[in-house]
């Protein structure tokens, strides 16, 4: 029996590594050093492939801080990674990376990473561990899932993963293992945007051509700080070459403060002021007739929902003046099919968001900015290479329905998207039936999922947890088994084809630890489950090849330039108007809304409003962290330290704080301290918070306790239609602390 | 707050200023007072090596490289302050322990007695002053030289080299009286109670002098003295300094003065007020350094 | 003529990410709790819902007449012939002086090295021809470096195109960044 170390131990800050690596590795900034397990000096150490490389290289590969995956050149030193800097032939970041991406340096020397597998020796959540062989740790994991199997059936196994590039043979070894319970973060993200346009254009996620739009409207698309790479870039363009640039947030993000107009709207209410935009160009005849007539359906059934949706009408609902609404709607018009209302990202704020999304992309129809230079852009499956597929035989019927929801409660949620939140009630309510294991790799729910409390009660209630991550996730720390996967810049995923190039991802240093890719853990737990055919390749560098062998590149030459241009892909525009709904068009009216017995043109919901004396608790991102992951990184703690709740002068003169004071926020589901921030940027009827901090996992060492996390709060509501999580449906007290 | 020079500067500051006083009373004492001052000569000439001394100590436990230290004296760099300070005050010490050993008795005058001892002796006692002044008011320069609102005051050395000499002569009388052999006679504590007297009025000139200006100059700078004034160090200045280091003793001086002093409190007031002119010295050096630093430009 | 080193910041390009500041301490690991450069907000203005704010992104600014070098001690403050000021570090004995005596708060006494630090231009990178850090990762090409006397670099085409200015340019240091608030729609060609 190995020795038991807590998290203490396990990360204690006085042990270096040893050798010429880690000595040079002191020199990149962390101060602190690397932390290693005590007692053997050679843990984690002991990769013979390790050695240091003498001298300087470039190695080009692909950002993992985030789901954006920018090009990246990474200057190795002696075997250390000094600088990161963006790959200018990436059109993902056209050779910057935004500070996420500078910091991943700090992400992979921090004292913090899990450097070998650890098996739970103590009660789940106590933070014990003991080290285990990559051996032990599968076969453990193999066995536990093949016994709930056994007892249970493959349903009572879940899978859960975030969009990653590796989640394609993830995804494969669910359908091989013979579950229907995969849980994506999807829901908790784009549901409602993907949805709508899904019903409304036949594509999920049509793209935008910055470039030469003339009038854009956001609407909560923050990407000053919701950070996507290059649209980041073309949104400053935009702003420099004085394009009229219109958010709607009722807090003043920083793309508000780079916009030409600031629209504080009233929460949920976002479908008013389109609905009335939509009233006014359809009363005012500003669509474009000739594309509504030849590729829409349902106008008619528009015109007569829009009557009564007039801009006063809106005014009272969205706080917005009905003298504004008519004036956007009459420039946005005139600026058409250059003019653009975004779809947006992270719209689920409300149960009315697909409405709103639905209104938005319907306005866009209108414009017949369509494939138009300043419009939207189709999806270009079509321009794009296709990777080779390695073959398998047929994936077994997945047996039972699934705990998310979908189809039976939720029959317009795809079965890609899914909707976690509720997978993880049904966890707790054990209908339709008891779920007993979880295996989750690169998605930490228990911070990105509504009511935290719920989700750790969910993972105490499980026979079996097993988490593959980098670092010691408030996830992973209420696992059973930990399964350490090499940081990006040590390992490779699946090629990505973006239109004519394919990008490679590849290890531009050994892994430092006894870490593996997700690629070879999800393979050798095949194997391990006797579904290694599933997964039929030896190592990363079989599979790349055969996903490669369609084109007549090599490897080797792929690693080294870092992509590959395919020849004589032309971008091929002939399907950018067979639209891939039922009725071939741009369906106004939805025909899928009408035969679920839904209202099929957009429509007005009224959305829940908070009482006297609560407020609306937003949600949002920050430049300088990505999601639940980023904030134990110290280079980002120093940009970034802590999030605070941001109140109006108002509200914080009438509990008498400010900035820096503590303030207690409660909703119906927890209470958090954190610290206020006072400004004239939020309605006053709003409270803002960042998410992600509030960490609760001691084995994050320099974010454990730091702030509050809103997912405390945050009560879960979900759209029956599209399934996304509602967050700024909660609603909470302030008080000083 | 952190601030980049902190308390060891302060330090610095302070002991340069009181060795520079020091020196001053005692060659004044030597050269003018005769055999009627001769304590106060020698006890002005014990003390000045010490404070600096320890001001230097201080200053290179603070330097980040103090293994470097040698670099200050492989260059003169005429622009810079602390560098032709360097020099300075290497010379000062170095000066001031040889004058301290003119002074010492004979018997203890272990590396020998010169016949021209005494010559050297005045030498330096008209030589000292001009150092003196130099090297107290070069802590000012030092400062004005870092170009910040309160620091780029142009009476800046002056007010450090008046406070050097009040809190030099200070030190001569808290020491010679304190001193159980050669205390100084009732005729030098009086003098030199005068001089300090003379001098805070002094120093209280020049400080309403440089606040009239600072308030007349840019914002920065009224902001700067604002901070002093009513600001986050208003406490220091107005009680620290202007009450505890100027009013009361100049009071306790006066009533000395005009022998208001039952007999059996003499030795105690004298004691409390030339201590609390070190002590207002002090957060003079004190105040300037951490409010320069914690006020910018506009 | 001589080659004089500046920046060029364009305010109304930042958006306030702090990349140029994470990618500082990546190329020159700047310690934690320092830093070489800086990006200030003016805070939210004004009143609900008429509000705006601005942000302006620092560093050095290689001043014409730097305090920090006449006040250095040692001369290991330099002012090079190309304007790039710098620190020798084998002549700093870290007294700090300079640290106090630049009025943009540009210098920090580095604890690792016990020397004063502070934005050296990526004189590295400017010797294998690449752009300093910051400039190069700034999403907003709100970041700009080069020769102010070379009428050919992006850095004299924006001061010649555009309204300028520089900060405390009343203290009389001469700073060499100078800052552009005006939108400006297309970065010129240039080195
Ligand atoms: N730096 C950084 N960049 C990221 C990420 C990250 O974590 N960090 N994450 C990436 C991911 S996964 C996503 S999904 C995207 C998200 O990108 P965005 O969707 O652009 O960003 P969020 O900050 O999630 O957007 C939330 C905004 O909506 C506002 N809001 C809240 N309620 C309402 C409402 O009812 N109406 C309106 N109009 N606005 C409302 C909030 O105030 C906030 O400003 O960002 C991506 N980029
Ligand atoms: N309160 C609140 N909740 C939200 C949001 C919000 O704005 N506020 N945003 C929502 C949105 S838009 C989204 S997309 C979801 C995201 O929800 P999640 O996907 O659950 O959150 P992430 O933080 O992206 O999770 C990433 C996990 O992957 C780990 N990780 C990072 N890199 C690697 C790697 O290379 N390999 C492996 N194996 N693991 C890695 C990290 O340590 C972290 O534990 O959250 C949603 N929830
Ligand atoms: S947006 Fe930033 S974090 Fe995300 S992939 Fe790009 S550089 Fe990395
Ligand atoms: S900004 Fe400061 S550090 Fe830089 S040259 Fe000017 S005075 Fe010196
Ligand atoms: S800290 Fe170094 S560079 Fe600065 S003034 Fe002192 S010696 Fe010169
Ligand atoms: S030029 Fe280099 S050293 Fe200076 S701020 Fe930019 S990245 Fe830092
Ligand atoms: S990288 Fe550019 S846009 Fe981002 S904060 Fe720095 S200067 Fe501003
Ligand atoms: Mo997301």
């Amino acid at each position: 029996m190995s020795k038991v170390y807590t998290w203490d131990q396990l990360f204690s800050r006085r042990q270096f590594i040893k050798g010429t690596v880690a000595t040079a590795a002191l020199g990149v900034g962390a101060t602190a050093g690397i932390g290693l397990l005590a007692p053997e000096a050679s843990l984690g150490t002991d990769n013979p492939a390790q050695t240091a490389t003498k001298g300087t290289k470039f190695v080009t590969t692909i950002c993992e801080q985030c789901v954006w995956r920018c090009g990246v050149i990474a200057k190795v030193e002696n075997g250390v990674v000094k600088m990161l800097e963006g790959n200018p032939n990436h059109p993902n970041n056209l050779g910057k990376l935004c500070p996420r991406g500078n910091a991943a340096i700090e992400t992979m020397y921090s004292p913090d990473r899990i450097k070998f597998p650890l098996i739970r020796a103590g009660a789940r959540g106590s933070g014990l561990w003991r080290r285990a062989s990559w051996d032990e740790a599968l076969s453990y994991t193999a066995e536990q899932m093949k016994k709930i199997k056994d007892k249970y059936g493959a349903k009572a196994m879940m899978f859960n993963s975030t969009d990653n590039l590796s989640q394609p043979f993830f995804e494969i070894l669910l359908k091989a293992f013979g579950t229907p319970n995969y849980g994506t973060q999807r829901s908790l993200c784009f549901n409602s945007m993907t949805t709508a346009f899904l019903y409304t254009y036949g594509t999920p996620q049509p793209g935008t051509d910055y470039s030469q739009c003339k009038y854009m409207i956001f609407t909560g698309r923050n990407l000053a700080e919701g950070i996507s790479n290059n649209e980041t870039q073309e949104m400053i363009e935009m702003v420099a070459k004085g394009v009229k640039v219109v958010v709607l947030d009722p807090r003043f993000s920083k793309t508000a403060a780079k916009a030409t107009e600031w629209l504080p709207v009233r929460p949920g209410t976002d479908s008013a002021f389109f609905l009335a935009m939509i009233h006014v160009i359809v009363a005012e005849k500003l669509y474009d007739e000739v594309f509504v007539n030849k590729y829409t359906q349902g106008f008619e059934d528009l015109v007569t929902e829009v009557k009564e949706y007039t801009p006063e009408w809106a005014e009272k609902k969205c706080e917005i003046a009905a003298t504004t609404i008519q004036r956007i709607a009459r420039e946005f018009a005139a600026a058409a099919p250059a003019a653009i209302a975004h779809p947006n990202w992270r719209t689920s704020n409300f149960v009315n968001s697909f409405q709103t999304e639905r209104a938005i992309a319907v306005l866009n129809a209108l414009m017949g900015n369509w494939a138009q230079p300043g419009g939207l852009i189709p999806d270009q499956e079509m321009s794009t290479a296709k990777l080779g597929v390695l073959s398998h035989p047929p994936f077994p019927q997945a047996q039972g329905i699934r705990l998310d929801g979908v189809p039976w409660q939720y029959p317009l949620v795809p079965l890609a998207y899914g909707v976690i939140q509720t997978m993880r009630d049904n966890i707790l309510s054990g209908k339709p039936y008891e779920a007993k294991g979880w295996l989750i790799s690169r998605q930490n729910p228990v911070l990105s999922v509504p009511e935290r409390q719920k989700t750790i009660n969910a993972l105490m209630k499980l026979d079996f947890v097993a988490v593959i991550d980098i670092q010691a996730s408030d996830t992973a720390y209420y696992a059973d088994v930990i399964l350490p996967e090499s940081y990006y810049l040590e390992r490779y995923d699946g090629l990505i084809p973006i239109k004519n190039k394919i990008f490679i991802r590849q290890p531009v240093i050994e892994p430092l630890y006894d870490t593996k890719s997700s690629l070879m853990i999800y393979k050798e737990l095949a194997d391990k489950l006797g579904l290694g055919e599933f997964l039929p390749y030896k190592d990363e560098m079989d599979l790349l090849s055969q996903q490669l062998k369609p084109f007549p590149v090599s490897l080797e030459d792929l690693k080294r330039a870092g992509y590959y241009e395919v020849e004589n892909l032309k971008e091929d525009h002939s399907k950018d108007f067979e639209f891939q709904t039922s009725s071939g068009k741009i369906e106004i009216s939805s025909s899928i809304m009408a035969q679920m017995g839904k209202k099929a043109v957009p429509t007005w919901n009224e959305p829940p409003r908070p009482k006297e004396d609560q407020y609306y608790l937003l949600t949002g991102k920050t430049a300088q962290h990505t999601q639940m992951f980023t904030q134990n990184n110290r280079w980002l703690l120093e940009v970034f330290p802590v999030n605070r709740a941001w109140l109006h002068t108002s509200v914080a003169k009438k509990i008498g704080v400010k900035t820096d004071d503590d303030v207690v926020l409660e909703s119906e589901v927890g209470k958090v301290t954190i610290k206020a921030y006072v400004t004239e940027g939020i309605r006053p009827d709003c409270i803002f918070m960042v998410g992600g901090f509030g960490h609760v996992s001691k084995g994050l060492k320099s974010s454990y306790g730091l702030g509050a996390s809103d997912s405390a709060l945050h009560k879960t509501v979900t759209d029956p239609i599209s399934g996304g999580s509602a967050l700024s449906e909660t609603f909470v007290k302030v008080s000083k602390a | 707050m952190e601030l980049t020079w902190a308390l060891m500067i302060v330090i610095y500051l302070f002991t340069a200023g009181l060795s520079a006083g020091s020196m001053i009373t005692s060659n004044l004492a030597f050269l003018y007072g005769g055999k009627d001052f001769e304590r106060v000569g020698r006890w002005g000439a014990y003390i000045s090596p010490f404070p600096i001394s320890l001001g230097l100590g201080v200053l290179l436990l603070d330097l980040g490289s103090p293994l470097n230290f040698y670099r200050l004296f492989l260059t003169l760099e005429v622009h810079s302050p602390m560098s032709y300070g360097s020099w300075a005050i290497l010379l000062f010490t170095v000066l001031s322990v040889i004058y301290l050993y003119l002074w010492l008795p004979e018997k203890y005058q272990i590396l020998g007695h010169f016949k021209s001892s005494e010559k050297w002796k005045r030498w330096l006692a008209k030589f000292m002053p001009f150092l003196s002044v130099g090297v107290a008011s070069y802590t000012g320069l030092l400062l004005n030289a870092a170009v910040r609102p309160l620091w780029n005051a142009p009476l800046l050395p002056v007010l450090f080299l008046v406070s050097a000499l009040s809190t030099g002569v200070a030190s001569v009388i808290l020491v010679s009286s304190l001193s159980p052999w050669q205390r100084a006679r009732h005729k030098e504590l009086h003098a030199l109670t005068k001089a300090d007297a003379g001098l805070i009025i002094l120093e209280c000139l020049i400080i309403i002098i440089m606040i009239v200006m600072a308030r007349l100059s840019s914002v920065s700078v009224s902001m700067a003295f604002g901070s002093l004034l009513y600001g986050q160090y208003a406490w220091i200045f107005w009680f620290l300094i202007v009450g505890l280091g100027l009013i009361v003793p100049f009071s306790l001086e006066l009533m000395e003065l005009k022998d208001k002093i039952p007999v059996k409190w003499a030795l105690t007031v004298t004691i409390s007020s030339s201590f609390l002119v070190l002590f207002g010295g002090f957060f003079v050096r004190y105040i300037i350094t951490y409010a320069g630093q914690t006020n910018g430009w506009f | 003529m001589a080659v004089r080193m500046g920046f060029v910041i364009i305010t109304s390009r930042c958006i306030d990410c702090d990349a140029c500041m994470v990618a500082c301490r990546a190329e020159n690991n700047v310690p934690l709790r320092s830093t070489r450069n800086w990006v200030k907000s003016s805070g939210v203005l004004g009143q609900f819902p008429k509000v705006r704010e601005l942000f302006q992104p620092g560093n050095c600014m290689h001043c014409d007449n730097p305090p920090c070098v006449s006040v250095c001690p040692t001369g290991a403050s330099q002012k090079r012939s190309d304007g790039i000021v710098i620190i020798e570090n084998s002549k700093c004995i870290g007294c700090k002086y300079c640290i106090v005596a630049c009025p943009y708060d540009a210098r920090f006494a580095n604890p690792e090295t016990g020397k004063a630090d502070k934005c050296t231009l990526c004189l590295h990178r400017l010797e294998q021809g690449l752009e300093p850090a910051c400039v190069q990762t700034c999403l907003g090409k709100a970041r700009q470096a080069g020769d102010l006397n070379d009428p050919n670099s992006i850095v004299s085409k924006l001061i010649a195109k555009y309204p300028t200015r520089g900060l405390l340019i009343h203290v009389g240091t001469g700073p060499n960044i100078y800052y552009i608030d005006e939108a400006v729609p297309e970065i010129p060609e240039g080195k």
